[in-house]
């Protein structure tokens, strides 16, 4: 179960990799479906923030859904961010908290004012 | 004797002893050091300290003390390379392995350029694994290797601390390292070597019965050795062969017996204090400007002790000036209001001032010469005293700023309505706004460890719900932490609902923790420190000393009544009632016996054991001695806290010291922990 060690790999595709053994040997065990779900979410969210790093020279692995919404937003990535609520099923009240943080942090006023 | 420890030594355990224990061995591992380099170089050395030590050294020690014993400068252990000019270099560290690395690479640095002595001293043992690493980075040779016992940190006259790492409960349960076990039993032994045997050990915990066999074993092994070398222990008599007559029982209070009192936040004055500004070895970090105003030359009168190991030039760069500030009861005015709950400090306070001012008012009156010279004498403490209650109301404004606020206010309220039994949605319902609003996650993590612990798991539905919530909102890595949390049992789903009453809610009901009357002005009974709860260790305290106190001890017959008439009233509603009329009857009757219905609900064996032994001519002498001048001096009792404990915890047992009159308390504990600390090491750290 300490597979989850594949967390502290530095490299993000050797993480993936790791995960996804983590991920195989929770999703042997039945008691463990949170888990086994989970880190398939996270290998999702890895491979969803590697192509985010691209689009934007910025660093996002590492963080997690609710801080990749922040940093969407506050990069003025609406609706990358709108897709990370989707696709990980954010309940809408923690999105909107989230992104309500986000454009106030970066004073976006224009933004706040249109929601 | 120094600033930091005047405020010890007035009870009949003397600790100051204990303090001078630690102190002068101090200046002997120095000297040692200084013995070995007899050459030109003698005197300058420098010491590299463990970060982690530097706290609790500088509390038997200061600096002044360091630097007569030839240490020129102070270094922490850190990672990076150490630049010296000194010759000779002393590491005092705990035995871990990050910092033997460390150490290694140092002295490969040094072999390159110049001859540098190396001393490493260990606190309080070696480990072979360390040695091991020395061995194996090949510098083993060129270092000199000794222990440095120092194990035992006087805090107060009722209170010393091992101060280990706050993570030992979750190293004994969730890491199955025992190490702590085995220091605590070490250190407790060489308590006993000083005041004598315990002569009876109750203990509560799995890990609390481990202490005790170990103690039972190191004895053993003492007396072996005593034996065969007879003629040296003649020599230098230790108590271990006598029953301690200052000591009449030592309890043993696991942590894991009561994992919901560190996770509710403390409402005492101190604890408050740790809470939000943080407390670390009694010194807390206030704004310079707080501790400092206008008049630096007065501050070292003012029992304001720079820290010595902050001449380290690392620290310098803060850009918020921080100041340190020694809490403790060489502070009178601390030592009124650290106890209080914090609903009261803000009267006393004010009280206080009126006073004051009334003081510097008598002046005025003042009409002879002796008056003045009266006047006069008494201006250097009415100043100090003026100067403390500067620094009290600045710190009392600090958390005020925080009592507060709304978000304090919720997180209380859901703690207390939880804690007491209410199970209602709104409480959820807030955790969930909080990781909305991605607040630390320690603090939702307590909130919800507690939800957990009070209510025998969380309903399946939010179960998932909230480790899904937690997941996502704080990161994947988190399902080791929720992982870690669940094999400790702070994070639980409720199996079926047919076992919903938990065990903490029979416990609330037999030992009645929720008192609703609580007079925080007046109070009467230990639930006043947490506005209401009762913290569960300390009623297990109670239970341990009420029958005790009622059978051998007369002239605490009274106060121990009362206590008793709180456990017994609360079991009053249900069928409870029978069997707590018929342990009246056994008034002789110790320890544990009476209680066993609560103690077979919480977690771990219950022991109660007795040490005997012959009395040595010694201790007959001393009890013939005591006997001769009439001398019936109360009795300590000790409580030892395995795995920490928490401010409030010690003032609750400040509060049974005072109401019982026969009887010196004394808390021991592995650290001090709030709910913060306590869980901070469970939570999977990010390594980015």
């Amino acid at each position: 179960i300490v597979l989850s060690e594949g967390f502290s790999e530095l490299d993000i595709a050797e993480r993936i990799k790791k995960l996804k053994i983590a991920g195989k040997t929770y999703s042997e065990h039945r008691e463990q479906a949170f888990e086994a779900k989970a880190v398939d979410e996270a290998i999702k969210l890895l491979q969803f923030q590697l192509t985010l790093e691209k689009d934007t020279q910025q660093s996002f692995t590492g963080l997690s859904t609710s801080e990749t919404i922040y940093k969407c937003t506050t990069l003025g990535q609406h609706h990358k961010a709108t897709k990370v609520k989707t696709d990980f099923k954010i309940p809408d009240k923690r999105f909107w908290w989230v992104k309500l943080r986000a454009l106030v942090e970066v004073r976006d006023w224009e933004t706040l004012e249109k929601l | 004797m120094s600033s930091t420890g005047t405020h010890l030594g007035n009870t009949p355990l003397n600790l100051a002893k204990l303090r001078e224990l630690s102190r002068r061995e101090l200046p002997e591992i120095l000297d040692k050091a200084r013995k070995r380099n007899n050459t030109d170089v003698r005197g300058k050395k420098g010491l590299v300290l463990d970060p982690t030590l530097t706290g609790p050294l500088s509390l038997i020690a200061e600096f002044t003390l360091l630097k007569d014993h030839g240490v020129e400068k102070i270094y922490h252990l850190e990672s990076d390379t150490l630049e010296t000019e000194c010759p000779g270099l002393i590491y005092i560290c705990r035995p871990k392995l990050k910092y033997m690395r460390y150490i290694a690479n140092h002295i490969k640095h040094f072999s390159k350029t110049t001859k540098i002595d190396c001393w490493l001293f260990f606190v309080p043992e070696r480990t072979m694994i360390c040695e091991r690493v020395l061995e194996e980075e090949g510098v083993k040779g060129d270092i000199t290797i000794g222990d440095y016992a120092m194990d035992w940190i006087p805090c107060e006259d009722d209170l010393i601390s091992m101060e280990l790492d706050p993570s030992t409960w979750k190293e004994i349960y969730l890491d199955g390292d025992q190490t702590s076990i085995y220091y605590a039993a070490k250190s407790l032994m060489r308590l006993q070597s000083i005041y004598g045997l315990f002569p009876r050990i109750i203990g509560k915990g799995d890990a609390a019965k481990q202490l005790a066999d170990m103690l039972l074993r190191m004895r053993r092994e003492q007396s072996v050795t005593d034996q065969v070398t007879s003629t040296t222990s003649a020599n230098t008599p230790s108590l271990l062969n006598s029953i301690s007559n200052h000591i009449d029982q030592f309890i043993i209070i696991d942590r894991n017996v009561d994992l919901v009192t560190p996770l509710c936040t403390e409402l005492t004055y101190e604890g408050l204090i740790d809470e939000t500004i943080g407390i670390k070895h009694c010194f807390v970090e206030l704004d310079a400007a707080l501790v400092n105003p206008a008049q630096p030359a007065a501050n070292n009168t003012k029992g304001v002790t720079p820290i010595p190991a902050t001449p380290a030039p690392t620290n310098t760069t803060s850009p918020t000036k921080k100041k340190k500030y020694v809490l403790n009861s060489s502070d009178k005015l601390f030592s009124q209001l650290r106890d209080q709950n914090f609903t009261v400090v803000g009267g006393m306070l004010n009280k206080i001032a009126k006073r004051i001012n009334e003081n510097y008012e008598e002046r005025h009156h003042a009409k002879t010469v002796a008056q003045i010279r009266d006047f006069v004498g008494r201006l250097g403490e009415l100043q100090q005293e003026h100067q403390s209650l500067k620094i009290h109301t600045g710190i009392a404004e600090e958390i005020i700023g925080h009592t507060v606020t709304d978000e304090f206010n919720k997180v209380l309220e859901v703690q207390q309505n939880v804690v007491a039994g209410i199970d209602g949605s709104k409480e959820p319902e807030y955790i969930e706004e909080m990781i909305n609003k991605q607040k630390p996650l320690v603090q939702v993590l307590r909130l919800l460890c507690l939800m957990s612990l009070a209510q025998g798991g969380l309903k399946p539905k939010l179960f998932d719900h909230f480790e899904r919530e937690i997941v996502q909102a704080y990161g994947y890595e988190h399902i080791e932490t929720l992982h870690r949390l669940e094999k400790l049992g702070l994070w639980q789903k409720r199996t079926n609902t047919a076992a919903s009453r938990s065990t903490f809610a029979q416990c609330r009901r037999l030992l009645r923790l929720i008192v609703d009357d609580v007079d925080e002005f007046h109070p009467n009974d230990i639930s006043y420190v947490y506005s209401g709860y009762a913290p569960l260790s300390i009623r297990l305290v109670q239970c341990a000393m009420q029958k005790l106190g009622q059978g051998s001890i007369q002239s605490t017959g009274g106060s121990a009544a009362s206590l008793f008439s709180y456990v017994g009233g609360g079991g009053g509603g249900g069928g409870s009632t029978a069997s707590f009329n018929n342990k009246e009857e056994k008034k002789n009757e110790t320890g544990w016996r009476g209680s066993e219905d609560i103690l077979k609900l919480l977690p771990g064996q219950a022991f109660d054991i007795k040490q005997t032994v012959e009395y040595g001519a010694e201790t007959n002498a001393a009890m013939a001695r005591a006997k001769r001048h009439g001398l019936q001096h109360g009795k300590t009792t000790i409580i030892f806290f395995l795995g920490g404990c928490t401010h409030t915890e010690v003032s609750a047992v400040r509060f049974l010291a005072q109401h019982d009159e026969g009887r010196d308390y004394l808390v021991a504990t592995t650290q001090i922990i709030n709910g913060n600390s306590f869980l901070a090491p469970i939570i999977q750290t990010r390594q980015e």
